[in-house]
């Protein structure tokens, strides 16, 4: 491990910024958000989780899929330089591996290159991804519940805790190594330093909320599939789709076209399953027209149908969605409600 | 990588006109350039492009046998198959595949065969029929229903016709209600599936709307065909084909890359499937 004094945090962006496109936590108005940065002034450390998550780094909100003209479709020339992220928690770089499942071979058996996502792929498997450590998590955190933390490293590639004076990088991936190998200006960190890390750790996690135990979650949300109990879930539920949008794992988009005559482009936007016309058929049969169906979709896709494909639940505990709910329709204790659920 | 989401041209070869009340149409493309050509087997489909309008799924209705065409048949329906079938003779369209998986023609093999089919979602059963007939030595049994709501809606009238000459090939047509000079059987897909009689040692593929599946798979497990032998082929609303955007997933499958074909015995442990 090794450490820079948060003196040299600004030069360290701006010596980052010349192999990589750097991207951080930025206050955005009343908003706060993973922006580009032009430097170390623009980022804020405190924001602890963005409102919107980060993964409209790889997956933008809109995203041009190719442009075509009479000559012919063309995809747009993607900036050269690979991405890095400074200041994502574990409960987002957990959410990129899983979103690197599906927008890779997803899970299609056998593995087939023709089901990769080259506009995700070629953002996500350049990246550097520096991890900060969240030594305050908030009231909404739950990321204990799904095998996360604070200072969990799962995702990372350099695992860095922000201490009084500075800043502590541990090297987790290969690329993580290579980076920090690289880094000459940095001194090693002392004994006292570790122990430093050990009781922040501890603090970190005593501000989380006590662990719920949801190993039986995926088997529940199975047996209660027919159940009424999702028309108690569902009956708050305005359908909004905000936490979808706010989601670091959800992933749903639609594809639409824009242009007249010879030329136009073809865009893929956000979606959500929350919105009844995402499964209305032009026969106008729709198989998810009750909104009770729609809040079903997400919570088994969340908590079941993403586990049988990938043996993980398709939520980091991150909370988002809890703070952006319009009527506090709290995800946890749905996960609770379920547990309890007797039939 | 390649980027399955850009489409390939191809030139619209000819257009049929299947129905007089032209709502069904029958497009064959051809291609433009040789390395386009692609493999695949009955039951996979294509997303179907028209630049600046979207793109819209639809089962590949050749044969893999017909190697120089890809058919395609249309219900006229919503912004996209308005215009497909704007078309003209000549037209560039764009096509992205083959996408999802397929009959399981290999299991197929020297084994008897009932395809059941309703309205227009006859198209992949066609490329299925034809490839059999083709490859006619690789199997035993062959027996169609197919069923329409009234005789003018039938997809390939002219091919009908000569299917009906072969004796290789049972062939019933039904429709929904008795119209005049209609001599063949009549009503609908699940009644008459009950009353034709055949051996529920073969395997059999339903294709046709939701609720023509829905019914008429229950009266084949009355017949005695057991779950793994019944196909079918889903339809869910669809984008990327692929796998990533989530429109087509049904429980833990995605209609687009773990279908569209289904046994019944898959279909059983799928919730929301039928
Ligand atoms: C695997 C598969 C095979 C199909 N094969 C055929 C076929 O051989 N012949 C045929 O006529 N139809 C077929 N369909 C249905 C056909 O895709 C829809 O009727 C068509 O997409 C409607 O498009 P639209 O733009 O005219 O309608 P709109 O209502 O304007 O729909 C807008 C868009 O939503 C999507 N969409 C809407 N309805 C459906 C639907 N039922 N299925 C999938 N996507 C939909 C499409 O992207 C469509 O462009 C098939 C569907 C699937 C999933
Ligand atoms: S479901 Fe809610 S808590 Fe879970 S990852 Fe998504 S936004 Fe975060
Ligand atoms: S959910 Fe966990 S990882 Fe995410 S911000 Fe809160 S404490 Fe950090
Ligand atoms: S159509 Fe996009 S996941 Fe199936």
């Amino acid at each position: 491990m090794i450490k820079i004094k948060k003196s040299e945090f600004s030069e360290f962006i701006k010596n980052l910024q010349k192999n990589y496109s750097v991207f951080a936590p930025v206050t955005d108005g009343k908003a706060t958000a993973f922006k580009k940065i032009k430097s170390a002034d623009d980022i804020n450390n405190k924001i602890l989780n963005t409102k919107r998550s980060p993964k409209e780094i790889f997956f933008p909100q809109s995203e041009v899929l190719f442009q075509y003209t009479e000559r012919g479709m063309e995809v747009p020339k993607r900036e050269e330089k690979p991405f890095a992220i400074w200041g994502m928690r574990n409960c987002d770089t957990k959410s990129l591996l899983m979103l690197d499942n599906v927008f890779g071979e997803a899970h299609q058996m056998p593995k087939k290159d023709m089901y990769k996502d080259p506009y995700w792929k070629e953002k996500y498997d350049n990246c550097l991804v520096f991890n900060l450590a969240c030594n305050e998590p908030l009231s909404t955190c739950f990321c204990n519940w799904f095998g996360g933390g604070p200072f969990d490293k799962t995702g990372s590639d350099i695992f860095v805790v922000e201490t009084d004076d500075s800043y502590i990088f541990e090297a987790v991936s290969d690329k993580g190594k290579k980076f920090l190998k690289e880094f000459k200006t940095a001194e090693e960190i002392s004994d006292k330093e570790i122990k430093k890390i050990e009781k922040l750790k501890e603090t970190a996690e005593s501000y989380l909320a006590e662990k719920q135990d949801v190993s039986s979650l995926f088997s529940k949300t199975k047996e209660i599939w027919d159940e009424p109990i999702w028309d108690e879930i569902a009956a708050k539920c305005v359908n909004c789709g905000a936490c979808a949008f706010v989601c670091p794992t959800c992933h749903c988009f639609d594809v639409s076209d824009e242009g007249k005559g010879n030329k136009g482009k073809r865009i893929r936007l956000w979606d959500s399953c929350m919105f009844a016309i995402f499964t209305k058929e032009a026969s106008g049969h729709n198989p998810r027209s009750q909104s009770t169906q729609r809040v079903r979709q997400r919570v088994m896709h969340k908590y079941n149908y993403f586990m049988d494909n990938y043996d993980e639940h398709l939520c980091t505990g991150c909370g988002r969605c809890v703070v952006v709910c319009p009527v506090n329709l709290d995800i946890r204790e749905v996960i609770k409600k379920i547990l309890d659920y007797k039939k | 990588m390649k980027n399955t989401y850009i489409p390939f041209q191809m030139k619209v070869k000819k257009i049929y006109t299947e129905s007089p009340d032209r709502t069904l149409k029958t497009f064959d493309l051809s291609y433009i350039n040789e390395e386009d050509k692609f493999d695949f087997l009955p039951g996979q489909f294509c997303e179907f492009s028209i630049l600046g309008k979207g793109e819209s799924p639809f089962g590949i209705a050749s044969s893999p046998t017909e190697e120089d065409i890809l058919k395609f048949t249309v219900n006229r329906t919503g912004s996209v198959t308005n215009e497909i079938h704007y078309l003209q003779e000549g037209d560039i369209v764009g096509i992205r595949g083959p996408l999802g998986n397929w009959y399981p023609v290999e299991k197929f093999k020297g084994q008897d065969v009932v395809i059941i089919g309703g309205g227009f979602a006859f198209t992949t059963l066609r490329s299925l029929l034809v490839y059999m007939l083709e490859n006619r030595k690789d199997y035993g049994k062959i027996t169609v229903i197919y069923g329409a709501r009234n005789p003018d809606l039938f997809i390939y009238k002219d091919e009908i016709k000569e299917w009906e000459k072969r004796d290789d090939l049972t062939l019933h047509l039904t429709i929904d209600n008795p119209v005049k000079g209609w001599n063949k059987l009549t009503g609908f897909v699940p009644t008459v599936t009950k009353e034709v009689s055949f051996d529920p040692t073969s395997w059999c593929v339903v294709c046709g709307p939701p609720i023509m599946i829905k019914y008429t798979l229950p009266v084949l497990t009355e017949i005695g065909f057991p779950d793994e032998k019944i196909y079918t082929s889903l339809e869910r609303r669809m984008k990327c084909g692929i796998g990533k955007c989530g429109r087509c997933n049904i429980g833990s499958k995605y209609i687009c890359i773990d279908g569209p074909v289904f046994s019944y015995e898959e279909i059983k442990k799928i919730p929301e499937a039928l």
